[in-house]
């Protein structure tokens, strides 16, 4: 199996809204762990059981360890949806603090309210 | 009760709740094997495409109905201004030939 990246990315992209590469990147590290996610879980079960003989638990090791890095949930970041921007994101509205602002005093988050006491 | 009749009880109770009876807490793995699967909530963080206009445009055209883009059109009467004020794109150079002779004329 090939180790590159350009393995996980699909011919026509499959995204709409604001797109730049570095989103584009972490949607298909997205894709890639969402597709090998039963197969690290296996693999995962296989090292933490104990009763296993210890030759099978280290080839799970080994194994586990030489998936691409694509495949590995903590590569995903999480991004602004309208801005591809990877500070300061809000995980409720998928977007960071400026564009929430933005969009907030525009009225365009339902139930979203300046606050003023 | 006795030791063994908590055992047995223990064994009937996993028996009937599908739990994994361990009475000597062997690390099994299990725990990973009753996590959920966090793939498919992770890849739908992104909107996914959606219906564009093109693609309404590739539909209908081979019907022999005929679409309007606004957009597109105003682009085109741009280009088309820009030729005129002789500010449009340069001509490709298809040739090694070509590129070599355009770079001499600095």
């Amino acid at each position: 199996m090939s180790k590159m990246a350009s393995m996980f990315r699909p011919k026509k992209l499959d995204l709409s809204g604001f797109v730049n590469t570095r989103l584009i990147r972490d949607h298909n590290k997205r894709n890639a762990v969402e597709q090998t996610e039963p197969e690290r879980q296996a693999l995962r079960y296989l090292i933490r059981n104990t009763s296993l003989p210890q030759r099978v638990r280290a080839q799970a090791q080994l194994q586990l360890s030489q998936m691409h890095a694509y495949t590995r949930p903590t590569q995903i970041k999480n991004r602004c949806v309208a801005s591809g921007t990877a500070r300061a994101v809000f995980r409720d509205f998928r977007i960071n603090r400026f564009q929430f602002r933005m969009q907030a005093l525009a009225g365009e988050l339902p139930g979203v309210k300046k606050a003023s006491w | 009760m006795s030791q063994p009749r908590i055992l047995e009880l223990v064994k009937t109770q996993c028996r009937i709740f599908s739990l994994n009876f361990n009475p000597q807490r062997l690390r099994l793995g299990n725990k990973i094997l009753r996590q959920r699967l966090r793939g498919p909530a992770l890849a739908a963080w992104y909107p996914k495409k959606d219906v564009s206009f093109r693609d309404l445009q590739n539909t209908y055209k081979p019907l022999g109905l005929t679409t309007f883009d606004e957009a597109e059109d105003d682009r085109e009467e741009a280009i088309q201004i820009a030729k005129l004020r002789g500010k449009g794109r340069p001509k490709k150079k298809r040739t090694a030939a070509e590129s070599k002779s355009a770079k001499k004329k600095k």
